[in-house]
């Protein structure tokens, strides 16, 4: 009961924020189609396929799912800033409530970004007579979940620790450094060296990585990539809930 | 039945103690209040008592239950008011109610936000969301919030501070009404809303409780016509105590 009317009041917070339909809906589809017209103007000499929407749909879901990081940060360190969540720490609710609380409707949304952006892609796939299968969309679907926890909690770490001054900055840090180090809008095998091996250490390229090789059907062969993405969403969420249980314990 | 028992109940940050040796014993029903200049170490010992911050030494037993044996009991039986508004800003002020009544596992939390809704006159703000409220109306639903968990003890941390006189005196009604009902702990800096509400008074300086008892014995206590007279001739001997 605590949780659902926690995860209640956090979905009605974020839905009545009209920059989540922006950030969180309008912009991953208004890159896709942006994108896609890019695209186009590409002569196919060039030999370019990272723009094309069988490749960019797993890319643009994941940048979105940054912003969910954002909101998750924005929606953290406003409550911890203001007295609500200390009036909520003198309640019953446990350290538990609280982090399912946020994270569920987080998920839920992060759930709805991505069917929305697939959506779209699969439209776009359909005008420009690109392959593109609703299975394996559903598994890339399946194969950003690690993603998804992983992206919340650094929003909820960020929220626990900064102010809502600072946690949206840094929270851009890594939307930046998901959008040029994920391979979104650059082959970065083919780029090669140094930055392709910045690349692998850091979880996005794996993520954009696994989400592709899903949608091109080939989910058997993004294993190494998920591991490596559910190494991070392990470590970065467990540091959120210790960073929201030093909160909870901290002198108000 | 006591309420509240505070024995030696300590706050130190680094070399200042906030909070000193605190003895109180605080009956059921009674409405109780905690005067005290800025930085006397009420909102430290409400924080304390409310398990929003643990003692440096020192316990409190609220209802039978140690605040730093029993947090989580505890927190089932009270409710706070703090200084600072706290609700949910996007959500309505009828939304706010219902989802504390719903934290405290209150059963039937609809019914329990129209009885609130009722007793504070939120009707016509019910639908509003408390964002867009002026500052006085939010911290009637900060404290409304309150009151919808029926807890056994209540803490208000100056709760008329930035109201109107008006609002004021309609909050002063709602707190005669809940005399007796719960036990009600109240910090506020107003003397006269002490002097009219309270049972009796405890006045800190410097973290330390200077002198108890209703508003009439601590006048007679410092041998003064008026309460507002009462409290500071107890706060300046205090003050002069502590220089000494």
């Amino acid at each position: 009961m605590r949780i659902t009317a926690f995860a209640n009041r956090n979905i009605k917070e974020l839905i009545r924020d009209p920059l989540s339909y922006v950030f969180c809906l309008g912009f991953p589809v208004v890159m896709l189609l942006l994108m896609s017209v890019i695209n186009k103007s590409i002569p196919a000499q060039a030999n370019m396929t990272v723009f094309r929407i069988d490749n960019l749909c797993a890319g643009i879901t994941v940048f979105g799912l940054t912003f969910l990081m954002l909101f998750a940060a924005l929606l953290s360190s406003k409550d911890r800033t203001s007295s609500f969540l200390t009036r909520l720490y003198a309640s019953p609710m446990t350290a538990f409530d609280f982090i399912a609380g946020y994270y569920l409707p987080m998920l839920l949304l992060a759930l709805i970004q991505c069917v929305i952006t697939f959506g779209v892609s699969l439209i776009i796939a359909a005008v420009e007579g690109v392959s593109l299968s609703i299975g394996g969309i559903l598994l890339a679907i399946v194969t950003l979940i690690p993603s998804m926890i992983l992206f919340i909690g650094f929003g909820l770490l960020f929220g626990c620790k900064f102010s809502d001054k600072a946690a949206p900055g840094l929270c851009s840090a890594v939307i930046s450094a998901a959008a040029i180090l994920g391979g979104i809008w650059m082959d970065v095998d083919a780029i090669g060296g140094a930055i392709e091996k910045i690349c692998c250490i850091l979880p996005f390229y794996h993520s954009v990585t696994a989400a592709r090789l899903a949608v091109a059907g080939n989910i058997g062969e993004c294993g190494k990539d998920l591991l490596i993405v559910c190494a991070y969403m392990i470590v970065v969420a467990a540091l959120s809930v210790i960073a929201f249980r030093q909160n909870m314990t901290k002198d108000k | 039945m006591n309420a509240i028992e505070i024995k030696e109940l300590t706050k130190k940050y680094k070399d200042f103690t906030a909070v000193d040796k605190l003895d109180l014993t605080i009956g059921e029903g009674e409405l109780f209040g905690l005067l005290g200049v800025n930085g006397a170490g009420k909102t430290t010992t409400i924080k304390m008592l409310s398990c929003l911050s643990k003692p440096t030494s020192g316990t409190a037993v609220l209802m039978g239950n140690s605040i730093t044996e029993k947090p989580d009991e505890v927190k089932k039986i009270i409710s706070i008011s703090t200084q600072e508004t706290a609700v949910a800003p996007n959500l309505t002020v009828r939304e706010n109610l219902e989802f504390i009544a719903k934290i405290y596992s209150v059963p039937d939390p609809k019914a329990a936000a129209d009885n609130v809704i009722a007793d504070f006159s939120l009707g016509e703000k019910e639908n509003a969301r408390t964002k867009t409220l002026s500052g006085g109306w939010q911290r009637k639903v900060s404290i409304a919030m309150a009151l919808i968990t029926s807890p056994q003890i209540l803490f208000l941390d100056e709760p008329t501070l930035g109201l109107d006189v008006l609002a004021r005196r309609e909050l002063w009604n709602v707190i005669r009404q809940l005399k007796s009902k719960m036990t009600i702990i109240l910090t506020t800096h107003y003397l006269e809303e002490a002097e009219a509400l309270c049972d009796r008074i405890a006045i800190m300086t410097s973290g330390k409780l200077r002198a108890i008892g209703t508003a009439e014995e601590l006048k007679q206590l410092a041998g003064k016509e008026s309460f507002e007279d009462a409290f500071i001739e107890i706060a300046e001997n205090a003050g002069k105590e502590e220089i000494k």
